[in-house]
């Protein structure tokens, strides 16, 4: 076992949407993360994970890439890089499996990254998404405390996308048929947890701009059962599927004629509101379904 | 018990499953009780056996090798798709949990668990799952595969066409036309293959609109293959392949590679500039008021001045390196892959089936006619 006491001292991987269009995420998580028992040492020098394209166009230079912010996340003295986004973590998580079981790509990979004047990676980092740091344990014990403010019994559908869950066997952190950990979060923060059966599969991001259609065919699904399942709003762990059900859901609206209005909230931002984070820190502004119901009925 | 029975009868356990009935000629569907004694050491197909022997003989499944060879046995247990022969009965029991089995999804129900499979074929038979070695006459030697040639298709190969990937591939549930995890790692086994010579057109046809690029990465299929095919694995690699022979004029391709170009320029996604550059100047017009709506969210960064990664330098320098060296297409993913394809068969982490609580609202999605 590792030292995972807390506070816990993380090497933070913020990833290409909590720097550029879902800033809100990066902004509630950096507030919340003192909260919680983590202190965030911010990794500078890093590029994108290549969000499974590079995987797939260079899968050599998605291989390297990934090395490299998995080496800058080791010369922090961390031994732990969070993520808060499914896609970073399966990538980083895909990439450091492969270099930790395999002893000569590692030596491969490592030559390279010293000819261009990276650290090596000796393999020693865990990447671990925020939801797992704060839904057992110490960090969900100091949860509970943070999140003093509560939720009033809000029905929050629990949306978990894809790449956190699976392939298991890299991910590994619950069963990706039966997972658990967005629930008892939304518990701790006083909320109510709604069940529905799309809640583990695919919101349609990765093809939304090459198969627009069948992308839309996937993302009704888990909105129309949330809402059907009574959830006054849905949380995700992770950006992209927060990019797909909120801002593409104008575009269900023209498709179906239907008015979801379903507000969609990034995992720290459930929380912030739990722990009584200020609006600059949420900045629910920046979402394009509007949160205010939301907010009103925690009002009352 | 006589003292012979003691040692040759093994104790029995008390199973309860339902299962959804199903039939397609009358609409007809309810989800029925069963309560059975069976051996310890059964699995779901044995005790779907003990049923159909002494409970209900109306009962339809498929079965032949009852050993993970056949691919026959396909069907949902609690909405995941399995291999009856390959899942022990007895930590379900103990953990008192009653499982729900139903027919594979993505396919049409025929009676109870058996669906019809003709869809499935007809998408194996699409990628021409044959040896296209490109001469008329045989050589006068016989030509030799290397180990090393053939292990990049090994897991491919390990395929028994059980459809359990399909039953829950995202994408098909969509767009049915969808070639799905299959048929591509199907596709994979013989673009993959030394002996072959048909690799570029095979890449064309796997390019169309229904092939590689509307795999919408839900890993579901590498989640469900009970043999560690891991289609996903191997669709990547198709893309991949494709990507290096410039095979590259679907909107997934150009996706792909504008990853790449943003990496290794400003080192972060060049977000503002992916639709023009996956859908082209003119689909990307058409998107301009959607585009508007995002602007005034701040979801649309400017492209001006580029939000640059420190040290990005370093990121391009690696392309370079990498490129040089020349794994490109799938053999940049080779190593990974056989690693990947060994802990497929452990049984660290997965599923647990024993869990005593299910995802409510499983049904079988063709049932409603």
């Amino acid at each position: 076992m590792e030292g995972n006491g807390f506070p816990m001292r993380v090497a933070y991987y913020k990833g290409c949407l909590a720097s550029l269009s879902a800033k809100e995420l990066d902004s509630s998580t950096q507030a919340l993360a003192p909260k919680v028992g983590l202190e965030l040492v911010e990794l500078e020098s890093v590029t994108c994970c290549g969000a499974g394209d590079i995987h797939e166009a260079e899968p050599d230079y998605y291989l390297h890439l990934n090395a490299r912010i998995l080496a800058y996340a080791e010369a922090t003295g961390a031994d732990t890089l969070m993520t808060v986004c499914n896609v970073c973590t399966l990538n980083l998580r895909q990439a450091n499996w492969m270099l930790k079981k395999d002893e000569a790509l590692l030596e491969r990979v490592n030559k390279n990254l010293r000819t261009v004047g990276v650290p090596s990676y000796s393999g020693s980092v865990e990447v671990k998404h925020l939801l797992w740091l704060i839904a057992e344990g110490e960090g969900y014990e100091l949860l509970k405390v943070a999140a003093h403010k509560g939720l009033k019994g809000l029905k929050v559908a629990p949306f978990y996308g894809c790449q956190i869950l699976r392939p298991s066997k890299l991910l590994g952190f619950e069963d990706p048929d039966r997972p658990w950990s967005l629930e008892a979060i939304i518990t701790a923060c006083g909320g109510e947890p709604i069940d529905y059966p799309a809640k583990i599969k695919c919101c349609g991001f990765p093809i939304i701009q090459a198969r627009e259609e069948t992308a839309l065919g996937e993302l009704i699904q888990p909105i129309e059962q949330a809402m059907e399942a009574g959830a006054d709003v849905m949380v995700t762990p992770c950006p992209l599927c927060h990019l797909s059900l909120d801002a593409w859901q104008s575009k269900l609206k023209k498709a179906t004629g239907r008015d979801f209005a379903m507000p969609i909230l990034h995992l720290s931002q459930l929380i912030g509101v739990a722990a009584g984070l200020e609006d600059s820190e949420l900045k629910f502004k920046r979402h394009v379904v509007s949160v205010k119901p939301m907010l009103e009925k925690l009002a009352t | 018990m006589s003292e012979a029975a003691v040692h040759t009868e093994a104790a029995t356990m008390q199973v309860r499953l339902k299962i959804w009935r199903f039939d397609s000629e009358t609409g007809e569907r309810a989800l029925r009780d069963y309560e059975i004694d069976a051996p310890e050491w059964s699995c779901l197909l044995d005790v779907l056996d003990i049923i159909k022997d002494r409970v209900d003989g109306t009962l339809a499944y498929r079965k032949s090798c009852r050993m993970m060879i056949c691919g026959s046995c396909g069907m949902r247990m609690d909405g995941a798709a399995v291999l009856a022969c390959k899942e022990r009965m007895k930590p379900i029991v103990d953990s008192g949990h009653v499982p729900v089995i139903s027919a594979m999804g993505n396919l049409p129900i025929l009676k109870d668990l058996v669906v019809d499979m003709e869809p499935f074929w007809s998408k194996m038979r699409a990628m021409k799952p044959w040896l296209q070695p490109g001469y008329e006459e045989p050589p006068a030697r016989e030509r030799l595969a290397s180990q090393e040639q053939m292990n990049v298709i090994h897991k491919e190969a390990l395929c028994i066409n059980c459809g359990c990937c399909v039953s829950e591939c995202n994408s098909m549930e969509s767009d049915p036309d969808f070639l799905g995890p299959a048929a591509l790692a199907k596709g994979m086994r013989f673009v993959g293959d030394a002996r072959d010579g048909a690799e570029i057109e095979r890449l064309e046809a796997y390019n169309s609109e229904h092939g590689i690029w509307d795999c919408t990465r839900c890993y579901f299929c590498t989640e469900r293959c009970p043999k560690g095919v891991d289609p996903r694995d191997a669709i990547a690699k198709l893309g991949a392949e494709s990507i290096k022979h410039g095979i590259d004029r679907d909107m997934g391709a150009k996706h792909a590679k504008w990853f790449v170009t943003s990496a290794k320029t400003t080192g972060w996604l060049r977000e503002t500039e992916l639709v023009p550059k996956t859908q082209g100047v003119v689909s990307a017009i058409k998107e301009v008021k959607f585009a508007m709506g995002l602007a005034r969210r701040g979801k649309v960064p400017p492209p001006f001045p580029p939000h640059v990664a420190e040290g990005v330098g370093e990121s391009r320098a690696l392309y370079d390196l990498v490129s040089e060296q020349g794994r490109d297409g799938a053999a940049g993913i080779v190593q990974g892959e056989r690693a990947l394809a060994r802990i497929e068969h452990t049984d660290e982490g997965g599923a647990r089936r024993d869990a005593p609580e299910i995802t409510p609202g499983e049904t079988p999605p063709h049932a409603e006619g």
